[in-house]
Formats: C-alpha cells, structure tokens, sequence
C-alpha cells in the first residue's frame, strides 16, 4: 500500500524555495544544482559516519555522500555481486572482508604515500601489501575500568591478560559473548594468539570461570560504567567514548595486547572513481583522520601525523613500547571467527556454572599451602582438563579446517558434539583428581 | 578537548527528583529513570539498541530483525537525529544541508480527519534519501540572512533567518507555494512523563492562559484526540508519534503506518517495495522502542539555590514566560514506574498551541495549528544543551543559537514577554538567563 497518493508526475531536477520560509521573508529563486551521490557501503556508526558526510560535503560542493549501513556477511555478499550493489566505497573493520574482495577481483588499486601512512604498526601489518585496501583506523582490545568499584573492592588494575584469571577478580569481570558482540571473536583470539593456543583457551575459561558473560544491553562497558562490575573486556574506543563523556571509566591495554584495523577500499565497479578516490584520500588524510579522535567516536587513527596536539589522556599506539602489542597475524585471525564463537559457546557459553565451580576448587587447593609434589602433579593435570581445547594449534591455523567453521549455520553438529563430549570427559576426570587432593567441587 | 574541560565542570550530582537522572554527563538524555525491574530495565536497553541502529536495506544474513530501510527516507537511524537524545543539529551559519530536520509537505485543504493532505507527488515529507536504484526526493539547503537585535540598554543580539531551498528534485518541480514545515529534531528525553499528564489539566491550562489543545487523528482508535506530541503537538500518542518518524524519517513500516513511502509517481520507490512485509518494524520492536522513550529520564536541575537563579526565575514568571512554559504539572498514573503517580513534575509547558507571530510562522495548517501556531516546547534540560555532543540549536527549525536569540524571536502571543526581555537591564537579563541554564 503506498501512503503518498499522486496529482501527478512531472520529473525535471530544478531547484525551488519554498513557501514554508516565504513567511520569512525567503526569495523563490530557482537554484539549478547537479549533485553527485558517492554510495559507501559502511559498518562505522551514524556517530562517526555523519561527521564524514558533513565535513566532505562542506569541502567538496556538489557531492553527496550516501552510506549504505551493512555489516560483514551483507556487504560481502553486496561488494560480491557483479554490479556490486553500485558502491562505489568499501569503509569497514572487517578483518576477514577486505582480502575476500581483494582475491575476487573487487577492489581498485589505491595509491597511498607511506611516508605518512606507514600502513603498518610496528611489525604488525595493517594496510594491503597489495594496496588494494588501506589501514583507516586501529582498535585496542583491553579491560575497561571502574576505577571507584575497583577501589572500593580492594583491587588493583591487571597489567596482563593473565592477571585476569587471580581468584580476587573472579565475580569482578564481565565478558562479550562471542557469538553476540560483533568485536569479541577478534577480542579472544588476540588473547589466544598472545598465549598461545591451548594456554590461551585455558586462560580464558579460567576467566570465563570467574565472569559474567553478556550479551545485549549496555554490553560490558555499559556494565563497567554503571558500576555493575568494575572491570570489562571490551574494544577500547567505546571505553574510550565513554570516558570522554565524563563517566567513571577507565581503560586498560593488558601487556601484549593488539591494534586491529579498520579499512577503506575503492571498489573494482565504480563508475565515479575520482569523486571515490577523493572520499577515501578525505578520509585517510590528516584533518579527516583527527575526525575520529572526537568524543564521540575516541579512535586512532592508522596516520601518525593525526596525533599531533592530542590530548594527553589519549593513547598514540605509535609512540607505545614494543612490549605494549605483538604482531597479530591477520591471515590467521581473519579466518578464525567461525572458529573462536564455536569453542566459546561449548567451552564457556553452554557450562558457565560448571567452569566456575571447577576453577574455584582448583584456586581453593592451590590456596593450601605448602603443596607437596603430587598434589602440584595433580593440580596440574587439573587445570589442564578443566581448560582443554578440543582443536588443535595446527588445525586452528589450517585455512582448509577454518573454512568448515565460515558459515555459523553451516558448522557439522557432529562435530560440536564431539568436543562437547572430550570436553564433558576431561571435565569429569578433572572432578576426580581434584577429589584426590580434597577440593572436589 | 573543551567539551571535556566542560564536562568536569558539569559533573556535579544534585538532588534529584525522583524521575530525573542525576548523573550530569555525556549520557545525561540517555539514562533511564531510576528503579525500573529488571523487565523493564531490559526492554529498555533493547529500546535503545533499536533507537540506535542504523537500519538496512533488506534481505540481511546480518540482521533480519533490523532491515526495511526506505525506499525513500532522511536518515537511517533515529539517534541520527536525535543526537545523543538531544537536539538535532541545524546547519551552522555557512548553510547546508538540513540532516537532523524534516521538511513536512502538504497541499492546501484537509484530509478527512481534519489533518494536513500529503502533496501529491512528494508525499507528507521531503526524502532526501532512496536506496539504491531509487532516487531520493531531492534536499533541503539552508542558508541564512543575519541581522542584529538591539535590546534596550544597547547590547546586539546576533540573529539569523533561515531560507530553505529545494536542490536536486528528482520527481519534478513544486510550486514554491506548497505548504511546507521544516522540523529540527527535538529532545527525546522526559516523554513519557508528558504522556501521563491527565488531559483534564491541560485543558485547564488551556483555560487560564489562552493556549489552545490541538485535536488529531488517532490512527490505533479511529477517533480524534488531543495532541500532545510534535512541534504542533500533532500526535496524539507517544507510540504514534514513534511510529510516525520511523515511517516518514527512516521508512520503515510498523502496524500503524503499514505500506511504504512512495506515491504512485516515484515508480522506483514503488517497484522497490515490492514484496515489503505490511509491518518492517514488529510490534515487539516498536513496544521496546515505546519503552525505551516512555522512561528516558529528563536531567536534574542544577544550581537551584543559587540567588541569581532564584532571582531569574522570579523575573521568568513576572515578564510571563510561565504563562505558557508553565513550571509544574502533575502526573496521572504512569504505568512503567507506578510509584510516581501523583508526582509534580517540572517541564516547563503547557503542551498547548499558541500563536508565536509572523517571524516563526511556517505557513502551513497541521490539524487545528495553525500557520503561526507553535507548541510550547518544554525547557527541562535546556541549559544542558550543546554541553555533551548535541545541538544547542533552539526553535522550530533550529535557528537560534543561544537562548536569548530564541527568547527575541517570539511574537504573536510571545510578544509581551519578548518585549520585556527586551527591556530587561543587563543584571536582570543574566539572572533570567541564569535561571534558564539552571533548566
């Protein structure tokens, strides 16, 4: 049913001034305008995106930039498609998108100057080797911090991931939800690969055992400033935003954290290339970068230069020690989300209680002291089962066994009960030995 | 950087009422009243993900649940707008493009509810936006002329007079005579406590000051009914009024404004809305949405002991600001927080329409307002405005940029009162000021 009913139709592309400011005093002056319209296909929040739209509008009259909001799976399937939905930009944080359009042939060849945009952080790479994609901004993953909360419980901030999974933080941490915080998959396996593989699965169901895992709502940083819990793991710019606000909230980069990028790319069917081509050099140059740093949107630029003058409460990732973050092999983590939600869900998700339960005695016999030499032996098998990953390192790196897990609707139950069941029998064999040294849960 | 350093400056907690968020931050439009249960406390976090989001254009693997966008629409999320739950941003004083307003459309008559006819071509509202494929409507800019205003003791009041003009029409020409209505976006906090005033006071007020109720249509009963939301207080319901901008601003469909928004001459709009559910937005969503806005708590007052504040609002009441931008109503029952039935509450207006003279007239009939009519728009949270990211742009169309600009635009009823603020000598015209940033 349409709602707007027609007198007619008379298609022309003239300007008019209405007499709704007549009463003003407006003059009816017809105004020819021809009007450009740039389509950028985008996941980046209206918060952000609006700014872009004004500021570009403003420096380049007769352009119009119109967004079209898709996330991942969407504007793959878009940018896939021959005619490409008529996008002429790709402006994303999608690990995984941007090398799967570049290997399709869907992107254009961008020609950046390295002397300003290294396109790498440290050791770390962040833009397309290839130049079909560039590093637009870089996101942190760390702990935001209630800092009163914190206090007032007698705690003090953790400086690694590890200090995460001490007894006194348990029942202080909450947690994304994997399979429902778009950020998160990202979030763990940087922990998984700053640990490593199975110590790092470990590690996280030992956090896992001592935290609440969410979902919607205000997410862990809304938890974290509204003083529900005093620390949350999170992205750090919507800590970041928050504190810039003026809330209680603090953020944290645990040691050997990562920087992951966000990009932007041209794509391969644009029919306005040069009006694109000004977009993303708008984007990536040193006055469309500082945009980012406002306070609503409090990210980092991929553009050193962009830092000049910042404020000091804000981190420079480029003026941060080598100790602060590892090299994240992004051709491991771009494959990987289908992977990390599946064992978050069967390892944490689906036992939350039952984890909690096994840690707590775990932490309860080491709390014993002294420990003789086979209660040590014991524990440690202990603490092996309880956080058992049933997915080996290599399997977890293999690109052929990562492809089963691309498509969430599309995993093999067969093999989720599988690792459901090693999981149940490591789980129970863990009980027993913990019995031996007299903390059964 | 300087909204940080005024942030710490607001960050004082101050007694608050019991429907008014304390917390005077960059989230102080976006907390909800205090004690909600925990269903209410999680349909509201719900509603606001849904205020939040930008919508798609459908099919979506992504998010089905969040798809409907368009054919035709402004922008593609409420907070869009409605920035942060404040005031949208009107175009600063070098013009542009009007993004946080809406260009409501007619042609001359009445439907047969009374209310505005849609024009013919271009609908009820100006869509700038189409999806891809389908040509948005064309774009509102705005330009200003300025001008100054001398008070009495000689001080200038910078002015400015907006002038819109159509760019890119894509459906063809419109007579520069179409009745039109620009409409910045106004604060969506405290609604839901406007909603729970009984009918029978604003009648009252009606009564003693000359304001006058606007009567619509209200689509869920079939019967005309007392407005109260809008600019021209032209909806009736919280849930209308909802309903009604997801459908014009962002093009989604819900039960009570099923179907999309083209007319039978935007062909692409149409062909593009082929198979479209009647509803885009379930009646899940718009209830979490409706609970979202119904317990958005309007900020606490500050500096309310302070003398000159008190001194303001003794001058607020004797040049007769109060008349209409009447301090205190009182709730009937309020159904999401039982408790505060019965409560007084602070926002500031009548909720009625008055004549605000030729200088704001819009020329254009919404139900009973008329071209110079205007609602009186409540002032809670005023001095907040501009403070934490939204717009301190104040008026119909955004066109004032600080209050004292607001204040001298008034006329028609407003003129005895403006003249008055005219008059004020600088101590007196602080102190009135003082009051209004204490709101």
């Amino acid at each position: 049913m349409a709602r707007k009913p027609l007198d007619r139709a008379n298609p022309s592309r003239r300007s008019v001034l209405l007499g709704a400011v007549a009463a003003t005093g407006a003059l009816a002056r017809p105004v020819l305008a021809q009007t450009a319209t740039l389509q950028v296909v985008t996941s980046f929040p209206e918060e952000l995106t609006t700014r872009y739209e004004q500021e570009f509008e403003k420096t380049h009259a007769g352009a119009h930039v119109q967004f079209v909001w898709k996330q991942s799976r969407d504007a793959l399937e878009q940018l896939s498609r021959a005619d490409q939905g008529g996008a002429d930009v790709y402006w994303a944080a999608s690990l995984g998108n941007f090398p799967i359009l570049r290997d399709r042939g869907a992107l254009r060849a961008l020609e950046v100057d390295r002397a300003v945009l290294p396109g790498k952080l440290g050791a770390q790479q962040l833009s397309d080797p290839s130049g079909f994609f560039e590093a637009y901004d870089i996101a942190g993953y760390g702990v935001a911090i209630n800092p009163a909360l914190l206090a007032q419980r007698g705690l003090k901030a953790p400086r690694a991931w590890r200090d995460l999974a001490a007894p006194g933080y348990a029942g202080q941490i909450v947690m994304p939800l994997a399979g429902k915080v778009g950020f998160s998959p990202a979030l763990y396996d940087i922990i998984l690969q700053s640990e490593g593989w199975e110590e790092g699965w470990a590690l996280l169901s030992e956090i896992g055992g001592g935290s609440e895992l969410l979902a919607q709502g205000g997410g862990p940083v809304g938890a974290v400033k509204e003083g529900q819990a005093p620390l949350g793991l999170t992205i750090d710019f919507l800590a970041l935003q928050a504190r810039a606000n003026g809330l209680p909230i603090d953020f944290v980069y645990p040691e050997r954290t990562a920087f992951l990028p966000g990009h932007v790319a041209i794509t391969a069917t644009t029919r306005q290339f040069e009006l694109a081509k000004t977009f993303v050099d708008f984007a990536l140059s040193r006055a469309g970068q500082r945009l980012m740093m406002e306070t609503d949107s409090s990210r980092h630029p991929a553009r050193p230069d962009a830092y000049e003058g910042k404020p000091a409460a804000n981190v420079d990732p480029f003026a941060l020690p080598p100790s602060a973050s590892f090299a994240y092999d992004t051709e491991v983590g771009r494959r990987r989300p289908g992977l990390v939600v599946a064992l978050f869900e069967v390892m944490l998700n689906e036992r939350p209680a039952k984890i909690a339960v096994l840690w707590r005695a775990i932490h309860t016999a080491e709390a014993k002291k002294p420990l003789g030499g086979e209660a040590l032996t014991t524990l440690k098998e202990a603490r092996r089962l309880v956080g058992l990953v049933p997915v080996s390192a290599r399997d977890a790196s293999d690109p052929t066994f990562l492809e089963r897990f691309a498509k969430r609707d599309a995993i093999d139950p067969g093999l989720i009960q599988r690792w459901r069941a090693e999981i149940d029998a490591a789980q129970t064999q863990a009980q027993d030995l913990l019995a031996r040294v007299g903390t059964a849960p | 950087m300087k909204r940080a350093v005024a942030l710490v400056s607001l960050l004082v907690l101050t007694a608050a009422a019991p429907f008014e968020n304390a917390k005077l931050d960059g989230e102080a439009f976006s907390r909800p009243m205090p004690g909600l249960d925990a269903a209410r406390s999680k349909s509201f976090y719900a509603g606001s993900g849904l205020f939040r989001q930008a919508w798609m254009i459908g099919p979506s693997r992504d998010h089905p649940d969040v798809v409907g966008l368009g054919p035709l629409y402004n922008r593609l999320s409420c907070v869009a707008c409605h920035v942060k739950n404040g005031r949208g941003a009107a175009p600063g004083d070098e013009g542009g493009v009007a993004r946080a307003m809406v260009l409501r459309l007619s042609k001359p008559g009445a439907d047969v509810h009374g209310g505005p006819l849609p024009h013919p071509v271009y609908g009820a509202q100006l869509n700038p936006e189409g999806v891809p494929g389908v040509p948005g409507e064309g774009r509102a800019v705005v330009r200003y002329e300025f001008f100054e205003s001398k008070l009495a003791d000689g001080t200038a009041v910078a002015m400015r007079r907006p002038r819109i003009t159509l760019e890119d029409l894509a459906y063809g020409p419109l007579e520069p005579t179409t009745p039109s209505s620009p409409r910045n976006a106004p604060p969506a906090f405290g609604l839901g406590l406007l909603e729970a005033v009984p009918e029978s006071q604003i009648l009252a007020l009606a009564a003693k000051n000359g304001g006058r109720a606007n009567y619509v249509f209200d689509i869920e009963s079939g019967a005309i009914k007392l407005g109260r939301f809008g600019l021209k207080a032209n909806q009736p319901s919280l849930k209308q009024q909802i309903a009604n901008a997801f459908a014009e601003d962002i093009g989604i469909s819900s039960s009570l404004f099923p179907g999309e928004n083209c007319t039978p001459a935007e062909v692409a709009c149409l062909e593009a809305a082929k198979g479209a559910p009647r509803a885009e937005l379930t009646e899940a969503q718009l209830a979490e949405v409706l609970d979202y806005i119904r317990v958005l708590a309007p900020p606490a007052r500050r500096e309310k002991g302070y003398a000159r504040v008190k001194q303001g609002e003794a001058l607020f009441e004797a040049i007769g600001c109060a008349a209409c931008h009447r301090e205190t109503l009182t709730l009937g029952a309020f159904f999401p927080l039982p408790a505060l039935g019965g409560t007084p509450i602070h926002p500031y207006t009548d909720l009625l329409l008055h004549d605000m003279g030729k200088g704001l007239a819009d020329g254009r009939m919404d139900f009973l307002a008329g071209p110079r009519d205007w609602r009186t728009p409540p002032l809670w949270g005023l001095g907040l405005a501009g403070k934490f990211g939204d717009a301190a742009n104040f008026l119909h169309d955004g066109r004032a940029r600080d209050v004292s600009e607001a204040i001298l635009w008034h006329g028609g009823e407003a003129q005895a009162a403006a003249e008055a603020f005219h008059a004020l000598g600088a101590a007196n015209r602080e102190a009135l000021l003082a009051f209004l940033n204490s709101l």
